[in-house]
């Protein structure tokens, strides 16, 4: 990874299958409670045909992160690699960063008395939070640093179709050129024959 | 009523966004379009498409305006009382003469409750406007906790005060005198000034407090409650987060007044009428106060006999 790699998420319309594994493998892998949840799979167009497809949406973790702005406590913070973070001892569950999202990332917990909403609670990319690596108070607040062990996040991991990749952005847009290149891009009108799956 | 919420809405928007400016965002859709790409839909993600009219203007106004616009607008109102206070200083009246019964038991519990609800409210949406400096963490949650308590003191409070005052706010012809002297603040003297039971400056802080309390609390309990899926939005074109956004939004520019005209309110109370205080703790103001400061009432308490 060079001094310049930003992680980035990718999810391939084209291979997406709607299995909603990555949202079911992100909420068994940080043991999330009912309510919160990091990664949603979403259907589009949907009964429109040949348009139909879904993709799999949490925190894109954006170079100009609009939530990290906005924060009236300063609880953001980017890693040099590019991972939006944020300090749960310091956030105070205002909802501007919901606002400010452009795909609906934050997640608050409503469990408090009355039903008050509690500090907001997001995709990590599996890089947990300020507290010491794999600290249990990490892995209570923020759920698994599987980034610190240097495996890919649960989501992309688990992903049967590989639609979902993620990594370096220059990685992951390798991958992916190498796909359309090597399958074409565009709409699936038909299923793949013998010499797009295998060649000639 | 739908075109001209519709209308305002979007004049609303085009307005702030040539003052705020538009957010650039560094990468726009950088998906390969050949024409068949699926990405390029103009269905996709209806929410990010549509962020600009909202979702932009939130983060634009609350990273470059908000806070700079209330600590602007406090020390101004701050600075213009002080200096009010050395150059003309307060008004005094004597309060050994008669006294004029004016706020009954339930006026007074109402304003009380009122103001306790203010004072819990603004320094806790204070401490959340400017939680960078105190650092965050447990005191800004619970202030935020505080803040909707506060507010259901203020919303038992609102209504019968809205209700009981209603009829002695709306304006009349001595307001506009009123205004043109600028209620008889800038003068050493003491003037006669044209006002009924209540001031013009009373009645600009009372429908502010009131009405745009009635849109505070509306907008406090969007942002509150969070989810909720009201049918009207499909037809204004709206998502559920815009509302959020345009809460948040007016929520901040109606503090900002409430913040302006409570701080006057205070001053008027406590410096610069001497002994003004007195007739929400006893209900009795002085005759001579009253023949001075709400001269139009005094006139008609003369011609009703009640003095």
């Amino acid at each position: 990874m060079s001094s310049f790699a930003r992680m980035k998420f990718y999810c391939d319309e084209k291979r997406c299958i709607d299995c909603d594994g990555c949202s079911v493998a992100c909420d068994e892998a940080h043991e999330l409670p009912v309510g919160i949840s990091r990664r949603k799979v979403i259907l589009l167009n949907e009964g429109i045909e040949g348009k139909e497809f879904s993709t799999s949406v949490a925190c894109m973790h954006c170079t100009d992160a609009p939530c990290e702005q906005v924060c009236p406590v300063n609880c953001f913070y980017i890693r040099e690699d590019g991972i939006v973070l944020h300090d749960k001892n310091i956030c105070i569950g205002c909802g501007y960063c919901l606002y400010a999202c452009p795909f609906g990332a934050p997640q608050f917990p409503t469990d408090g008395a009355f039903g008050t909403r509690g500090v907001m609670d997001k995709c990590t990319m599996c890089a947990g939070g300020p507290e010491p690596t794999n600290s249990d108070a990490e892995r209570k607040l923020y759920g698994q640093n599987r980034i610190a062990e240097g495996k890919v996040p649960a989501c992309a991991a688990m992903c049967s179709t590989k639609a979902l990749i993620v990594g370096d952005a220059q990685s992951v847009s390798k991958i992916y050129r190498e796909r359309v290149a090597s399958v074409g891009h565009g709409v699936q009108s038909a299923p793949y024959g013998w010499s797009k799956a295998y060649g000639k | 009523m739908k075109k001209v919420i519709l209308l305002c809405l979007s004049m609303i928007s085009a307005f702030a966004q040539s003052y705020a400016g538009k957010v650039p965002l560094v990468s726009q859709n950088q998906g390969v379009y050949d024409g068949t790409s699926r990405l390029n839909s103009p269905e996709l993600l209806h929410n990010i498409m549509l962020y600009q009219n909202w979702g932009g203007l939130f983060v634009n106004l609350q990273i470059h305006w908000f806070r700079t616009l209330f600590f602007g607008i406090t020390v101004g109102v701050l600075v213009v009382f002080f200096l009010h206070y050395i150059v003309i200083g307060p008004k005094k009246f004597a309060h050994d003469g008669k006294a004029i019964y004016v706020y009954n038991l339930f006026k007074r519990i109402i304003h009380w409750m009122a103001a306790l609800a203010f004072v819990i409210v603004i320094p806790t949406g204070f401490m959340m406007i400017f939680g960078k400096e105190l650092g965050g963490g447990t005191l800004v949650l619970d202030a935020r906790y505080l803040h909707s308590i506060g507010t259901v003191l203020f919303i038992v409070s609102v209504i019968p005060m809205f209700l009981m005052w209603l009829i002695p706010m709306l304006a009349t012809f001595d307001d506009v005198k009123w205004l043109f002297m600028a209620g008889g603040y800038l003068t050493k003297k003491k003037v006669v000034v044209p006002a009924g039971q209540f001031n013009a400056g009373q009645k600009m802080w009372f429908w502010l407090a009131t009405l745009g309390g009635f849109v505070m609390i509306i907008t406090g309990a969007a942002m509150y409650f969070e989810d909720f899926d009201l049918a009207i939005l499909k037809s204004l074109n709206l998502d559920q987060i815009d509302i959020l956004r345009i809460s948040a939004i007016v929520h901040n520019f109606l503090g900002m007044a409430v913040t302006a005209l409570f701080v006057t309110h205070l001053y008027m109370s406590l410096f610069a009428i001497k002994g003004s205080l007195d007739s929400m703790i006893s209900g009795n103001k002085s005759e001579d106060e009253v023949k001075y400061m709400h001269s139009s009432f005094y006139k008609k308490l003369k011609k009703e006999d009640k003095i």
